[in-house]
């Protein structure tokens, strides 16, 4: 009966080409509009390291107190979203977790071996060897350095393809050095492309960028007083003057992650901070009681405010529209139906009953609604064009269009045309069969 | 025009009439706070920075390791940027208006205040500064030259010798009073009693996000008399004479490549091509809500013409009898004027409250400014003339039925 | 074949509450032709939607080919109505936008028979009214003569035991109600039960038995025949 009914319904829509035209760019307007916002949307709301979003967890130490004015007031949640280094350094020791990492953003001059290119700048994450298996980055060859290179604050190097692309042209390069602020750096291992979206580790500046180019042990990194070229945040305290000064001031520029696989485990480090910060108020560093969080991924990003506003309001703007759209597309449908009315009685005295021929028409709607999709997949194909020329690089990162978005046009384009259209076929199966006789 | 029967008649389709009004009731309310929202962003993103915009030059320089003789390196590279022809002046700073990225200090009255009176942005400078980004002094004086130190990253903490400050911020200090000659504290009093110099008319802090670090204090800034030397790219501010920038850039560029290769120039940018950047993603913004809202319309209107011409094919018999019975084209013309009018005139009534509490809800989700009522109003006028619009060709092609039509079969 | 005892059927509004059919007997027994008459307004057109199930009634009974049709719900009435009633009506009701074939396939569709059995009845259907030439024409490329044939090849493919007719030839000329007529007769000779409404007196003639309603009520015909098929002689 499907194929009876679909082909009655293509039958039906060529027949009054302008209503059907009207419907079909009504929907299709609605889904290239709403697709269009969403497919970033998501990009945004998206679980950068879905298989172990629940295990990887920022810690959050509180080394300011409450009455900090950047505090929120009386919200326990809002505080410092970075480390001091002192803290860094004493969870680093502690190693109460099966993995932790302290990291910081730092950058670099870096002098290529032949004298004819130029220095550039590159980006820098400095951090410890669990960095690369608690995020699980994928290696192009070699990789991490060792726990000994943390320990003795080694000139080791990973970096990624493109950097390797850019400066031996490819190849393994492994063992060679690259010169960084007059410095030589071994490298140890070379990431094949990885860029989580959004960069969830560290979203204090760069939240959809492509991330460091090398990577370097924090140790190391600290030896060689590289700044955080990340964000600093000194509470008014800026602390006694020079590298040392800020290494044992209070202010907040390192990034600490713990990777906790049990529910036991995530509980025992809950417990092993709360200790730790009580510890400090006894030792008389913190004169508050002990305030620390630790968050998952995705928690992180819900707390981080990863999606900004602006594109909150899009999705709702383009949502509404969407409605718009299928009002629209359900006024049209509705008229269409009715304009029927005579068919759909003859059909009822000849047999049909209330559900086949509401079957029919829901059938025809759903027909509208994979027409409108196709078409909103086209508008949504040019609407994200649209968007990667018109917003910044950063943005423009995330206005790319998956499977997984196909597949949602698709069906929400076939399923919210089919609700639409419950009314209109929902009045048509009311058609009297009698209506044709009485008419006359 | 008699409602009565336009309002009986509309019972008869009181579905598609109502699907018609709440059409435009929801475009109404995405309509104004759209255009509400379009026109914070565009007023935003046109603010002025206080800056000679299309003639300042930006140079980010980055010294390869860390020279021990940075400062005569920095002195040699801004003699060398003031003799270049073309250029008004030069100076260099830690950051620049637009660039996004800075530092930020809290201002105090008292030096054992918990809580400082004001933030502000800070931008390292010496006597150049002002005419190298070609802000206006309206008060005090500008740094001498002997006044200015070098400083070593951000971790060489020393008292400056004074400071200039925003007009803004000197308001925010001390309201109604003078400024200049007066004394503030920073980072609670470290650096001791710290007197301000001058007074500039206006300096925009470097950070541009709406509702972003620096929204709420975008024009408390303040020059620190420092020469910033440091592994962090630091920045080159040039004055170009009026029209001579892309020159000044290219030539900056070489001469500076002359002194020395042992640098990075990462990029070199008028503070014109700075803002086109900085606002980049607003005038996006801007841009899809301009073509939401106008497809909004579009289709709104596309479905009342749909379905009036749907009305109107259904009263085609009774069309043709009244004007068999006397009713003039106008009469029938203004029979489905008057009909939209009535449902567009309470959409546009429900699109007000709709429109009202949408962006009440917004103003508490969101960092969104309460809608101004103004707004609103023009919306409804905006729909009920879109209606009007729409429904004139069903309405025209009504006109046109033959009253002879009423002589004929069904 | 059609048996409706004491059957009543009321339309109620707000404020009046009127019959349409009232203590209506009937019996139709297979093989019959008969022909419904009555003045305007007597009840006629309600005891044909009643008759092919397409209303519901108020009261008595009313059994259909043996089956007692009181209280089907919509699917069961449906199915029924799909698989013993032809429908012929007086506005041909055919659908505009399907050609022959497709207007006579949709009972058939609905009666869910294969493609093969389908296109067996309807080459039989369209063979029986003499249109086989016609079916791929669509309703408005045809005389009104002919769209009344396709209707009758429409009620005719899904063999139902009960043929009903409305005012069969109200729409057409002379000539092509006659012809119209001649097939409703040769369908009757073949053993096809027919009831046929109609206020024509020149029609009702022609069929085996007459039942004149007046007032939503049999009136007993028995006891003027001649009268009304004299009558009907003279005009």
């Amino acid at each position: 009966m499907f194929n009876y009914y679909f082909g009655l319904a293509v039958r039906s829509l060529r027949r009054n080409i302008v209503l059907t035209v009207l419907m079909i760019a009504a929907v299709g307007v609605g889904i290239g509009a709403s697709m269009t916002t969403l497919t970033v949307f998501r990009a945004m709301d998206n679980d950068p390291i879905p298989q172990k979003s629940r295990q990887l967890f920022a810690v959050q130490i509180d080394n300011w107190g409450p009455d900090t004015k950047s505090v929120a007031a009386g919200d326990k949640e809002r505080f410092q979203e970075q480390l001091s280094y002192i803290d860094a350094v004493a969870l680093m020791n502690a190693k109460a977790a099966h993995r932790q990492i302290a990291m910081y953003k730092t950058g670099a001059a870096l002098t290529p071996a032949n004298p004819q290119l130029l220095p550039f700048q590159v980006q820098i994450r400095a951090t410890y060897t669990d960095f690369f298996p608690m995020f699980q980055t994928p290696f192009l060859a070699g990789g991490a350095w060792s726990a000994d290179d943390d320990k003795n604050h080694a000139d080791v190097a990973v970096i990624t393809q493109k950097l390797n692309d850019k400066v031996f042209g490819g190849g393994n390069s492994i063992g060679k050095t690259i010169n960084l602020d007059n410095h030589e750096f071994r490298i140890v291992g070379i990431l094949a492309t990885w860029e989580p979206t959004p960069q969830f580790y560290d979203l204090n500046n760069d939240t959809f960028a492509e991330g460091a180019a090398i990577y370097l042990p924090f140790t190391r990194a600290i030896d060689g007083q590289m700044p955080s070229w990340g964000n600093n945040n000194c509470n008014g305290d800026i602390g006694q003057p020079g590298w040392e000064g800020r290494l044992r001031s209070e202010c907040v520029w390192i990034q600490f992650w713990a990777e906790l696989p049990t529910p036991a485990a995530v509980e025992n480090y809950r417990t092993f901070l709360n200790n730790y910060a009580t510890e400090q108020q006894h030792l008389g560093r913190f004169h508050w009681p002990a305030h620390t969080r630790i968050r998952d991924v995705r928690e992180w990003l819900a707390y981080q405010h990863v999606v900004s506003d602006e594109y909150r309001i899009l999705v709702l703007v383009s949502f509404s529209f969407l409605l718009v759209c299928l009002l629209n597309a359900m006024g049209l449908m509705l008229a269409k139906i009715m304009g029927r009315a005579g068919d759909i009685g003859v059909r009822r005295a000849l047999g049909a009953s209330r559900r086949a021929i509401f079957g029919q028409c829901l059938i025809e709607a759903g027909v509208v609604g994979l027409a409108g999709g196709l078409l909103g997949l086209g508008l949504t194909a040019l609407g994200l064009l649209g968007l990667r020329s018109l917003l910044s690089e950063e943005v423009s990162r995330l206005t790319h269009f998956s499977t997984a978005d196909i597949m949602i046009a698709i069906v929400l384009a076939v399923v919210a045309t089919t609700l639409a259209g419950l009314y209109p076929t929902w009045r048509a199966a009311q058609v009297q069969p009698a209506w044709q006789l009485k008419a006359q | 025009m008699e409602f009565r029967p336009i309002l009986s008649a509309m019972r008869r389709n009181k579905v598609g009439a109502i699907l018609i009004a709440v059409q435009m009731a929801i475009t109404l309310a995405i309509l104004c706070n759209a255009l509400f929202l379009i026109e914070q962003r565009a007023g935003w993103s046109k603010r002025p920075t206080g800056t000679d915009e299309p003639n300042v030059v930006v140079i980010e320089n980055q010294w390869v390791g860390n020279p021990p003789d940075l400062s005569a390196r920095l002195q040699g590279d801004l003699a060398a940027l003031r003799s270049l022809p073309g250029v008004q002046d030069a100076a260099s700073s830690n950051t620049y208006p637009l660039s996004g990225g800075g530092s930020t200090t809290g201002l105090s009255l008292k030096p054992d205040q918990k809580n400082a009176t004001a933030p502000a942005s800070i931008y390292f400078g010496d006597e150049h500064t002002i005419a190298a980004f070609g802000l206006k002094l309206i008060a005090g004086r500008n740094f001498n030259s002997d006044e200015i130190v070098d400083k070593v990253g951000y971790t060489d903490i020393k008292p400056p010798a004074g400071i200039i400050i925003t007009r803004a911020l000197a308001e925010t200090l001390f309201p109604g009073g003078s400024a200049v000659g007066r004394s503030i504290y920073v980072d609670q009093g470290q650096q001791g009693q710290i007197p301000i110099v001058g007074v500039i008319e206006r300096m925009q802090v470097p950070w541009t996000g709406a509702g972003g670090w620096g929204s709420k204090f975008s024009e408390s800034s303040l020059l620190m008399p420092f020469h910033f030397l440091s592994s962090y790219p630091t920045y080159y501010i040039v004055h170009a004479q009026p029209g001579q920038a892309a020159e000044v850039i290219q030539a900056a560029k070489k001469k500076l490549f002359d002194i020395s290769r042992a640098r990075v120039v990462e990029k070199t940018l008028t503070l014109t091509t700075a803002r086109a950047e900085a606002y980049k993603d607003d005038k996006g913004l801007i841009v899809i809500l301009a073509v939401v809202c106008a497809s909004l319309l579009a289709v709104t209107s596309f479905g009342i013409v749909g379905l009036t011409s749907y009305w109107v094919a259904q009263r085609r018999r009774q069309i043709g009898i009244r004007r068999a019975l006397g009713a003039t084209r106008n009469a029938i013309i203004q029979y489905f004027q008057t009909e939209n009018l009535l449902i567009a005139g309470a959409g546009a009534l429900i699109g007000i409250g709709l429109a009202v509490s949408l962006n009440l809800w917004m103003v508490n989700i969101f960092a969104m400014q309460r809608l101004n009522t103004g707004y609103a109003l023009a919306g409804a006028i905006v729909v009920l003339v879109l209606g009007q619009a729409a429904v004139l060709w069903p309405a025209l092609r009504a006109a046109s039925i033959p009253p002879a039509l009423a002589t004929r079969a069904a | 074949m059609l048996k409706m005892t004491h059957l009543s059927k009321a339309y109620r509004t707000e404020v009046v509450e009127t019959y349409a059919l009232r203590d209506f007997s009937i019996h139709v027994r297979e093989g019959e032709f008969v022909a419904v008459t009555g003045p305007s307004g007597s009840g006629k057109t309600t005891f044909l939607t009643i008759a092919g199930l397409l209303e519901e009634f108020s009261g008595g009974e009313y059994q259909l080919d043996g089956a007692n049709v009181r209280g089907l719900n919509d699917n069961q009435r449906s199915r029924l109505r799909n698989e013993k009633i032809g429908f012929i009506f007086q506005a041909f009701n055919l659908i505009t936008d399907l050609n022959v074939q497709d207007n006579i396939d949709v009972p058939l569709r609905y009666r869910g028979f294969n493609g093969a059995e389908r296109r067996r009845r309807i080459q039989e259907a369209l063979g029986r009214v003499g249109l086989s030439a016609r079916s791929r024409h669509y309703p408005a490329e045809l005389s009104g003569g002919q769209q009344q044939r396709v209707a009758i090849a429409r009620a005719l493919a899904g063999s139902p035991r009960l043929l009903l007719a409305d005012e069969p030839t109200g729409n057409l000329d002379t000539q092509m109600a006659r012809g119209v007529l001649d097939l409703l007769e040769e369908l009757h000779r073949d053993g096809a039960t027919i009831v046929m409404v109609t206020h024509d007196p020149e029609l009702a003639v022609r069929a085996q038995r007459e039942v004149h309603i007046v007032d939503g009520q049999v009136v007993d015909l028995a006891a003027q025949p001649r009268l009304v098929a004299t009558a009907n002689a003279n005009t």
